[in-house]
């Protein structure tokens, strides 16, 4: 057989591992009620701070561990628990994406991204911010 | 109405600029194909006026929209929107790229640059190679237009005026005639870019973009004419040369950028705009090797046509993906989606349909008979290593795809969770095949060698490399099997390069050009496989309160002011905050303990900052010691700014509060513990109402703070003209206030106030440590890359 005929296959082979492990390997976008019918499993949930609920962050006791409630995009309210120190401002955060798993009715999250008002594109001028 | 203030003779002058930069490119490109298709002169002196027109115009908007953000006219909006009269001098630069336009216009300036660079050689080469590269250019150009013709928005105009935006046009101040007065300040620079690296990264990653058109260029001449078709590999080499080593730099720089400014921790975060800024230089990297197989043996020239070509394409790609808001949430420094989403595919496909249309027709002369290479023969591990390369940039763009697959499919796949850990798992095994073949390859002849020479002239790099690594593994404390392969292999590749350079070269510099850049990659892979793969976080909170495996208490500690905490070989102690402009500096203390005198002495400070920004949010910036194996870097992940920004500093306090005391007595504050010791008639003040009193006395209050700090407070009792006075007496440092208020001399009894600053209690800082040791290996080897670049090009272009 020709070398670049093995070669080939082998490319072929890697693409196909490729998909297979971003496909079994990336989570999926989901809301809380999704998370919640397959606990243990990572998701990403994309949704609003809940602002009428207090923020919880005690660096005395655990530096690593921030504790907030959100509403996902289906509006329903769920607690979350971070491991991680409180993002600076994150009272302000417009939108705000989880990325964890479900246990027992709170949701266990590694990571967080959140997204503030006018960082990138807001107008201040809007808000009649004129002198 | 007539609007008062407005220099509007700019944005009039800037737009004609733009028109004749669109049509000048236009009219170059089509008379540069002419003079290319009948190989007619007058047409080629047509076309390089026209692309002086062009040139001339590119530069004068790159003044003209200069000039307007140092004067800070705001009735523009892109210099509104970009900059403001607060932001320091230095970084006005940035204010340019920041936004779209400024970008696609810097990435123009640098195609009309490299341009010339080939009209001033002029020969055969020119009309093909610049006729293309104007092609580019009509699209680029296009994207600063801002024409809506039938409802379609093309491009983005730089020279917009801030009333007429369409965000702003229904907005009231657009009735005042005098709006420039009261609109105040522009928006500002985004804190994040306000670096030194974002003056220079963005101009090197553009030309490094820019760069990758020339040769691009010159394949499509090969293709669109007989003769050129295999000619054009040869000139196109340097350039293919120079844009490894141009991309490569910015992106570096980058990184740079991301490590000392962003406060994610490390130079590389597998980011989708930093993997679409990737994968071109991989494939040109490629594309290159691929090229001189060609020079060497005549073969793989299908794979050079193909991988300089979607390296380009990549290019696009790469802009579609960070400038057409797909990628949303995905990423931190997306561009924001202007609406141009159509006008970008557009540009991707228009190049994409014509390279391949062009592939087509040539499709019987590219599909040769290729003679199979022989195992001992150079070029088949050359080629196999270009194969590895395509194997690895395609993995990196089909998971930076997921979004684009997203919106095809309307799938919800998630980028990976672990985004570091998901790629280093594939990314690994690719860079030690590469290093692999980078220390093997060049020891082989073209056509065939012979196996057992091959391996006795590898064989002391091979004793050597596996006797480091084995001796660095152990050092390091490396366990995972696969770093211990790239530690291995990496080195291989150093060793085996500087070898192959000393001995076999015999110092011949001109031909060192190879050896040098393959010496100086393996030195970069082996700095970032030792930075990142034995990164430690230091800030690990050493109270050991068990939270379960959910929440692992390691990555952060808080440290309260003046406090000491142990943290990897040193103690740190937070001394305090300082305000310098938009600036808070946070100084911590690096102190090492001596056990024989138990003392502690200041190793080195870390000024970690917080840049305050109402507008678009405060942003933690990192400061890092470096030494020459390792760098400390310190990162304020919380804080409470209140405090800080809070300027009226009495409402800072509590109440006062009162203590009835005897001589003696001790009590206790929330950071230390106050001994009343007595009392003296006869106080040593220079208090105005001391004057003329009828009685004066002072407590004596010795405090100890809880570093065993010694202070003495002497609050004053004044009686003047029968009125009582206590007068409080402040310690700054401690925020503590005191008044003596009240004397009952037949119990002895005496009061004493005390009012505590109101942070008192929660003034902390929450801060995250990582070691990376090894970085300066990387920086290092990105120099020893670029330099041996520097020695191919010059010698590619002499011979």
């Amino acid at each position: 057989m020709k070398k670049s005929y093995i070669i080939g296959i082998v490319l072929v082979a890697i693409a196909l591992g490729v998909v297979l492990s971003t496909v079994s390997s990336s989570g999926t976008y989901a809301t809380f009620s999704e998370a919640s019918a397959h606990p243990g499993k990572v998701f990403h949930v994309v949704g609003t701070l809940a602002k009428d609920k207090p923020l919880e962050y005690n660096p005395e006791i655990n530096a690593d561990l921030f504790v907030f409630h959100m509403h996902d995009n289906n509006g329903r309210e769920c607690k979350v628990m971070l491991n991680k120190a409180k993002p600076q401002d994150f009272e302000k955060s417009e939108q705000v994406v989880i990325i964890g798993k479900m246990k027992d009715n709170t949701f266990i999250a590694s990571d967080v991204l959140m997204k503030c008002p006018s960082k990138y594109n807001g107008n201040e001028i809007q808000r009649g911010q004129l002198r | 109405m007539q609007y008062i203030g407005e220099e509007l003779i700019y944005g009039e002058i800037g737009n004609l600029l733009i028109v004749l930069s669109f049509t000048g490119a236009l009219l170059a490109s089509f008379s540069y194909f002419l003079s290319f298709r009948y190989a007619d002169n007058g047409w080629k002196k047509i076309a390089r006026s026209a692309f002086a027109v062009h040139s001339l115009a590119v530069l004068g908007i790159f003044i003209v929209l200069y000039y307007l953000i140092l004067n800070h006219r705001f009735e523009y909006y892109y210099v509104w929107q970009h900059s403001s009269e607060s932001l320091p001098t230095k970084y006005i630069f940035s204010c340019f790229w920041e936004g779209q336009e400024g970008s696609f216009l810097l990435w123009t300036f640098w195609h009309v640059v490299l341009s010339w660079l080939i009209i001033l050689r002029g020969g055969q080469w020119e009309s093909p190679v610049i006729a293309i590269v104007s092609l580019v250019q009509v699209f680029l150009a296009s994207m600063v237009l801002g024409l809506v013709v039938g409802g379609i928005k093309i491009g983005s105009n730089p020279f917009i005026l801030l009333r007429e935006h369409p965000d702003m046009i229904k907005l009231p101040f657009v009735q005042f005639a005098d709006y420039l007065q009261r609109i105040g300040d522009g928006r500002g620079l985004n804190p994040l870019l306000q670096n030194y690296w974002m003056v220079l990264h963005p101009p090197a990653l553009f030309l490094g973009f820019a760069s990758t058109v020339i040769p691009f260029a010159f394949a499509l001449t090969g293709l669109m004419k007989r003769d050129y078709f295999t000619s054009w590999v040869k000139p196109a080499l340097p350039w293919s040369v120079f844009s490894i080593m141009s991309l490569g730099a910015g992106i570096l720089m980058g990184g740079a950028w991301a490590y000392e400014a962003l406060s994610f921790g490390g130079f590389w975060a597998w980011d989708p705009v930093e993997n679409s800024s990737l994968v071109p230089w991989i494939l040109m990297v490629a594309a290159t090797h691929a090229m001189l197989i060609y020079q060497a043996k005549r073969n793989s020239l299908l794979s050079s046509f193909l991988l300089v070509s979607l390296s380009f394409l990549m290019v696009l790609y790469s802009t579609f993906l960070t400038r057409s808001g797909i990628l949303g949430e995905s990423s931190v420094h997306a561009f924001t989606d202007m609406g141009m989403m159509g006008q970008l595919v557009f540009y991707m496909l228009f190049f994409i349909v014509l390279t391949t249309v062009l592939l087509l027709i040539n499709h019987k002369l590219l599909i040769s008979k290729r003679t199979e290479d022989r195992l001992s023969s150079r070029e088949f591990w050359i080629f196999i290593g270009v194969m590895v390369l395509v194997a690895s940039a395609l993995h990196i763009s089909f998971v930076t795809s997921l979004p684009v697959i997203n919106k095809l499919f309307g799938t919800k796949m998630a980028p990976p969770h672990n985004a570091v850990e998901f790629f280093n798992s594939w990314q690994v095994p690719f860079a030690i095949l590469i290093c692999l073949l980078i220390a093997v390859a060049q020891f082989f002849k073209y056509r065939q060698s012979d196996f057992t020479l091959v391996f006795r002239k590898l064989l002391l790099s091979l004793i050597i490399s596996v006797s480091l690594a084995g001796m660095l593994t152990w050092y390091i404390g490396f366990s995972k099997l696969h770093y211990i392969l790239l530690l291995f292999t990496s080195l291989f590749a150093v060793i085996a390069n500087t070898d192959y350079l000393l001995r076999i070269l015999k110092r011949k510099w001109k031909f060192s050009g190879a050896s040098v850049t393959h010496t100086g990659f393996a030195l970069l892979l082996m700095g970032a496989l030792i930075s990142n793969g034995k990164q430690s976080i230091i800030s690990k909170n050493r109270l050991q309160i068990d939270l379960g495996k959910d929440f692992p208490n390691n990555e952060n500690i808080m440290l309260v002011k003046n406090d000491t905490l142990q943290m990897y070989k040193y103690y740190v102690t937070w001394t305090g905050v300082e305000k310098k402009g938009v600036h808070l500096y946070y100084n911590v203390d690096y102190l090492n303990f001596d056990k024989r005198t138990g003392k502690f002495s200041k190793v080195f400070s870390l000024q970690p900052l917080v840049q305050l920004n109402e507008r678009m949010g405060n942003v933690a910036e990192p400061a890092t010691k470096k030494f020459w194996n390792k760098d400390i870097y310190t990162h304020v992940t919380y804080a409470n700014l209140e405090d800080v920004n809070n300027q009226n500093p009495d409402s800072n306090y509590t109440e006062m509060t009162d203590h009835n005391l005897h001589i003696g007595d001790t009590l206790t504050t929330s950071n230390s513990l106050v001994i009343f010791n007595g009392i003296t008639n006869s106080p040593v003040s220079d208090h105005p109402l001391m004057k003329g009193s009828e009685l004066a006395a002072a407590a004596i209050l010795d405090i100890i703070d809880a570093n065993r700090k010694h202070y003495r407070a002497e609050p004053l009792f004044i009686i003047r003209n029968n009125i009582i006075f206590s007068p409080e007496y402040k310690i700054e440092e401690l925020g503590l206030k005191f008044s003596f208020t009240r004397i009952d001399p037949e119990k002895q009894q005496f009061v004493i106030s005390i009012a505590e600053r109101k942070n008192n209690k929660r003034e902390f800082i929450i801060l995250k440590a990582i070691l990376f040791p090894g970085i300066n290996l990387l920086w290092i080897g990105c120099l020893i890359m670029i330099a041996g670049a520097i020695i191919s090009i010059i010698h590619r272009r002499r011979s």
